[in-house]
């Protein structure tokens, strides 16, 4: 009864904002509840014509590639040993986590069995894009869980499998980068089979390697935009200077990625390109404020070192950049010449506000109870422990006296 | 989808569009067979005279109407949509469980008790055949089957038995040699092409018609077997990973390496001055 009345104590201290993501998760949870219980026709907008709707383009296309800085980051800091970015891998490490669990729970929604999902495993077919993704989603999902392990042990002092942990610290980050270039990959190769559905604009057989590079700018990008709303709205250091670092890396990407985007529409694509004028500025608008004026923008000093800046740039990436493209790869250019369009029904949205809401609500909590900002690289000791004994408080330190 | 298998003897519908009275007997016939619901429709919802307005869970197969003017006459055209058994069929490939299957004989069917309602396939079917059980909790996709039961037990298929003039059914081989023999027969009578021929890398449904197949509505489709497109980029799969995989510990070995390396020279360093310190 005290565990309760603890907790509600510690419930009404929390800020408004926190406050109203639990009211619209609540929702969402109720939302998806309707969906279980009326069938997805009845709740949602879907129908032949649109058998993928707003789930699977936002809660799983695009929600796959947001979650991607934890497998860039983590490949930057441990495999190219960039150390003083270690700041930055534990916050990115947890929206991974946060961002594959949910892509799974938007993955059961929106399938019409969800109590045969197991059936992957027991009739796999290897042919299938589907089949790689949800085999990938699944094996990252559990990689990125171990890797959230580390601070949960650091909060209860399990010294013990925090010594396991970091053993495998590095085979699971080498482990979680390749899966995750398998699955941000494939998930472009999805819209291969498209072919004479999916407009030209996007439509190209490189689609799969333009997925993986864009996965990887907005994974460093969301590691901005993520460093620096907490630094402003939970108090948290400044890390403008480490971020500073990841800038550098970004415009390399975009460029590349504009560069093979311009070289398919060009040369792989089959014509006519620009038939068709809603799709067109959809598409005008994905290349220039995604791409073409975040490159500008980051190959300036000035911009890539100050943080206003950074963030600005950072959230033209996330937002046109990749969301954009992949709604346009999965729904708009998906759409035909004088077709009904598909808009989703309220209940859908909501589940996705719901979902996002999580996201946020759950990164705000973890942040509030388990070291991962605190967690910086003077204090930790990289050498692969050799015995299985309790860490001391502060080993690094001893280490040097 | 690496394999091709031989096609010509598969069972295959040659519909003979100008033959087609518009009797809608298939029709019937099919929902009959299958014992599908009725639905209840509402009169010129779909692209013309049709109904129901479009395929869907309760109907496999329909006769669509086109009203087109020659000669200063309005005619009509008629074009009954259903499944076309691809060769290589698109919800084959995609189906993450192998639901469903291009059985030997020619019909793809499905496993309605694998299915766990992705419904990739209906998004990779270049034709738009796969339906879903919208009215359903927990809905299943549904298809023409080619009546696989009634040919495994040595009779047609419903909707040919019942056609009055237009379906043909037989092997690959003869049917296409039919429709190329009537081709070649009433040059003035047909429009110059077989669709399904080649269509998606070729069905086991051929359709001939009097008018362009674009202009009754017929879908446009590649003549490459879907499944290779995304086969073309899923073989790299393996590859991609050892790659990364073997790239990325590569070279986190190699920095941890130097890391412990210079580790080592340090504890040395300090080893060799510490004792003299200590006395
Ligand atoms: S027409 Fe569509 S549903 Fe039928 S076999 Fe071909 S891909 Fe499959
Ligand atoms: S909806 Fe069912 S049959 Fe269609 S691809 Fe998904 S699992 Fe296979
Ligand atoms: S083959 Fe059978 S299931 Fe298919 S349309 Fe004809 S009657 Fe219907």
């Amino acid at each position: 009864m005290s565990a309760i009345a603890s907790i509600k104590q510690e419930i009404k201290g929390y800020h408004m904002f926190i406050k109203t993501l639990m009211l619209l998760v609540a929702a969402g949870v109720l939302a998806a509840a309707a969906r279980f219980i009326f069938g997805l026709g009845t709740t949602t907008n879907l129908s032949d014509v649109y058998p993928w709707g707003l789930w699977i383009s936002f809660d799983v296309v695009t929600s796959v590639p947001l979650a991607a800085g934890a497998f860039v980051l983590g490949a930057v800091v441990h495999c190219f040993h960039i150390k003083k970015l270690e700041p930055l891998v534990r916050p990115a490490i947890v929206t991974g986590f946060l961002g594959y669990s949910l892509v799974c729970i938007g993955l059961i929604l929106d399938l019409g069995q969800p109590q045969r999902g197991w059936h992957v495993f027991a009739y796999p077919n290897l042919h299938s894009p589907m089949f790689e993704v949800a085999l990938c989603v699944m094996s990252y999902t559990t990689v990125a869980c171990l890797e959230f392990l580390s601070p949960v042990c650091e909060k209860f002092g399990f010294h013990i499998p925090l010594r396991l942990l970091r053993t495998i610290e590095v085979p699971l980050i080498v482990l979680g980068a390749a899966i995750a270039t398998l699955h941000q990959s494939t998930i472009g190769t999805f819209f291969l089979i498209a072919v004479d559905k999916l407009h030209n604009l996007w439509y190209n057989p490189l689609l799969p390697m333009l997925f993986w590079i864009s996965a990887v700018f907005t994974g460093l990008a969301i590691v901005i935009v993520e460093a620096i709303m907490v630094h402003r709205y939970l108090k948290q250091p400044d890390e403008t200077e480490l971020l500073a670092t990841l800038t550098k890396i970004i415009p390399w990407f975009l460029g590349i990625y504009l560069f093979i985007k311009v070289y398919t529409l060009f040369f792989l694509s089959a014509r006519p390109l620009f038939d068709r004028p809603g799709l067109t500025i959809l598409f005008l608008m994905e290349v220039v404020l995604g791409i073409i004026i975040p490159l500008i923008m980051f190959m300036s000093k000035r911009i890539r070192t100050d943080s206003r800046w950074q963030l600005r740039a950072a959230s033209m990436v996330v937002f046109f950049g990749l969301v954009l493209n992949r709604f346009n790869v999965s729904m708009f250019g998906l759409i035909q010449k004088d077709q009904k369009i598909y808009y989703p029904s309220f209940l859908e949205s909501v589940v996705t506000v719901g979902i996002i809401a999580a996201h946020i609500l759950f990164f705000a909590l973890i942040a509030r109870y388990f070291p991962i900002f605190e967690h910086h690289p003077e204090e930790v000791d990289y050498s692969i422990p050799d015995r299985f004994h309790r860490i001391e408080k502060h080993p690094v330190t001893e280490k040097t006296i | 989808m690496s394999a091709t298998r031989d096609f010509s003897q598969d069972r295959t519908f040659l519909i003979d569009m100008t033959r087609c009275t518009g009797c809608r007997a298939c029709q019937v016939a099919c929902k009959q067979w299958n014992q599908m619901k009725a639905e209840k429709t509402v009169f010129f919802t779909g692209e013309g005279y049709q109904n129901p307005p479009a395929m869907s869970e309760y109907t496999l197969t329909k006769v669509k109407f086109r009203d087109y003017e020659k000669n200063g006459h309005n005619q009509f055209a008629f074009y009954k949509e259903m499944c076309m058994h691809c060769n290589e069929p698109a919800c084959v490939s995609v189906c993450p469980v192998s639901a469903f299957i291009k059985t030997p004989e020619g019909p793809v069917v499905y496993d309605t008790k694998r299915c766990i309602g992705c419904r990739f396939c209906m998004v990779a079917c270049p034709f738009g055949v796969p339906k879903y059980q919208w009215s359903k909790a927990l809905p299943l996709v549904v298809k023409c089957t080619g009546c696989y039961s009634r040919l495994k037990a040595g009779l047609k298929p419903a909707c040919a038995k019942a056609c009055p003039s237009a379906i043909s059914y037989g092997s690959r081989t003869d049917m296409i040699q039919e429709a190329k023999r009537r081709l070649a027969a009433r040059p003035d009578r047909y429009f110059n092409k077989i669709y399904g021929l080649e269509e998606a890398g070729g069905t086991s449904v051929l359709y001939l018609t009097e008018q362009p197949f674009d202009d009754l509505g017929f879908k446009h489709v590649t003549k490459r077997p879907l499944p290779s497109l995304t086969w073309a980029a899923l073989r790299f799969v393996p590859g991609v990973f050892l790659t990364m995989g073997g790239s990325l510990a590569f070279i986190s070995w190699l920095t941890h390496r130097k890391d412990r390396l210079r580790k080592e020279e340090e504890a040395k360093k300090s080893a060799t001055i510490q004792p003299e310190e200590g006395e």
